[in-house]
């Protein structure tokens, strides 16, 4: 009986050393959160400053590898065609010569500086050289489907569901910022993209960028020093990188800007889901 | 007295025009080079002013290396070395007969400032496998186009310069002709290039835009 007293009492005992000493462990608890708290504002103001270029490709190395094999979808295949070369490509197809196009060879340095180096010898030596430049010609499965299309005057709805079905079929690849959210081929960018060197080579205008592009977010970040403005674009189904570029840029090249300053989300052209939410920084 | 110090000013006048009259000459038995290249005179001569001292950029004696570092005079084996000489000689005979070239091996902007009279811009960037339209220009220098490659047999002497002995333009320029199968035995190569050229105050030229 004592032995059960004396054993209860001890029971007691510890039972109120615990409930005592808890609250101080409250107590302890208390400026810990607050350490979190910090740690968490923190966090927050690195998210929501101006992420440097180099913070970016630091971070891209860590997150990007299991987003990429998760992407979910049809694996459109793709190669590292650009869409300047493809529409090129085409168009020779269709014979229309785009080198001609003067602006083409100032854009070359190396063709421009060819060309007066040959200027330069052949003034001396009377031997006129003139640039063997390699003529586009359609190279590509895609190109020769396109240019094949375009020839027997298939509309743009035709040649979708062609290129679709041979992207889904495995017998074409195609460049990657053609690949769209849900996974499919946008072969409305290419079509106009083709239309667009024409036009140039014609001596058209360049296409210029759009006023208001839709569906765009623009932020204001505040900071000590500077107001700066952030433009965001949310993915809709459909949507491929090079629309986006021309939806903000007019034009499709412009591409590049979006994925540089994406790279931390977004670990290939070809890879932009519905949903995902796009900087897109000044052109 | 006065008659005199009279003379002495006259002798020393006579001394003194002597010395003007004398000219910078290129070498002891010759003034001045004149050539003719298609039809158009060329004069190369050395600046008067005896006085006269290089300034700005090629007055430089200590830019960073890596990145300006001291050039071999023999870039790649079989290329002949040359000097102003070599140079003015080749220009006299090589270029005057259409045997040969002076290769500015320089970046345009460089050769727009100022070149060797005589000299055709060839960029050394031009001259690399990395230029797609690399085999034109070979073929220009007289290369012809074979099955495997091009046939060096009725191709052009060359002369090479850059900027001078701390700029690899010309370097590069001799070891991508080489290494596109260039007879090394058809290339000179002055590494003094346009610096040590301005030093001995010889002639340059704009070239014409």
């Amino acid at each position: 009986m004592i032995r059960s007293v004396v054993a209860l009492f001890v029971f007691a005992v510890v039972l109120c050393g615990y409930i005592v000493l808890r609250p101080s462990d409250n107590g302890r608890a208390t400026p810990a959160i607050g350490n979190d708290a910090t740690v968490t504002r923190a966090q927050t103001d690195i998210t929501l400053a101006p992420v440097t270029a180099t913070a970016v490709l630091t971070n891209s190395a860590v997150i990007q590898a299991p987003q990429r094999n998760t992407a979910p979808g049809i694996n459109v295949p793709v190669d590292n065609s650009t869409m300047d070369a493809t529409a090129a490509n085409v168009l020779a197809g269709l014979g229309l010569n785009v080198e001609q196009n003067p602006n083409a060879v100032n854009d070359d340095p190396m063709l421009r500086m060819t060309t007066g180096v040959l200027s330069g010898i052949g003034a001396i030596t009377g031997n006129t050289v003139t640039t063997a430049s390699p003529d586009p010609t359609p190279t590509t499965a895609l190109e020769m489907l396109v240019v094949q299309a375009l020839k027997e005057g298939q509309n743009d709805a035709y040649i979708d569901t062609l290129v679709n079905e041979a992207a889904t079929a495995g017998t074409i690849t195609v460049p990657q910022i053609l690949v769209t959210s849900d996974g499919r081929v946008d072969t409305h960018v290419l079509l106009a993209s083709i239309i667009t060197q024409a036009t140039i080579a014609a001596g058209g205008a360049a296409p210029t960028a759009p006023d208001r592009p839709e569906g765009v977010e623009i932020r204001i970040v505040q900071r000590a020093t500077e107001t700066q403005q952030y433009r965001f674009y949310t993915v809709q189904s459909g949507d491929s990188l090079g629309a986006i570029a021309v939806n903000f840029y007019g034009e499709v090249g412009k591409y590049k800007l979006i994925f540089a300053a994406n790279r931390s989300t977004l670990s290939s052209p070809n890879n932009i889901r519905v949903g995902q939410r796009l900087t897109i920084p000044d052109a | 007295m006065t008659m005199r110090a009279f003379l002495w000013v006259a002798v020393a006048l006579t001394v003194g025009s002597a010395v003007a009259a004398q000219d910078v000459a290129l070498t002891a038995s010759r003034a001045d080079v004149s050539i003719e290249l298609n039809g158009q005179q060329i004069t190369i001569s050395r600046t008067q002013d005896t006085d006269a001292v290089l300034s700005g950029e090629f007055a430089k004696t200590s830019r960073p290396c890596p990145a300006f570092c001291i050039q071999p005079v023999i870039p790649a084996a079989g290329v002949t070395p040359a000097g102003e000489l070599e140079v003015i000689e080749f220009l006299q005979k090589n270029m005057a007969n259409n045997t040969g070239l002076l290769i500015d091996a320089r970046l345009p902007d460089w050769f727009n400032k100022g070149a060797i009279p005589g000299a055709v811009n060839v960029p050394f960037a031009t001259l690399s496998a990395e230029n797609p339209y690399q085999a034109d220009i070979l073929r220009a220098l007289g290369a012809a186009p074979t099955d495997d490659g091009f046939d060096f047999s009725n191709a052009l002497n060359l002369m090479i310069y850059g900027n001078g002995p701390w700029d690899a333009q010309g370097t590069r320029a001799v070891q991508a002709l080489i290494a596109a199968g260039y007879p090394p035995a058809l290339i000179q190569n002055y590494r003094g290039g346009l610096e040590d050229w301005l030093h001995l105050g010889l002639t340059t030229v704009l070239p014409k835009a």
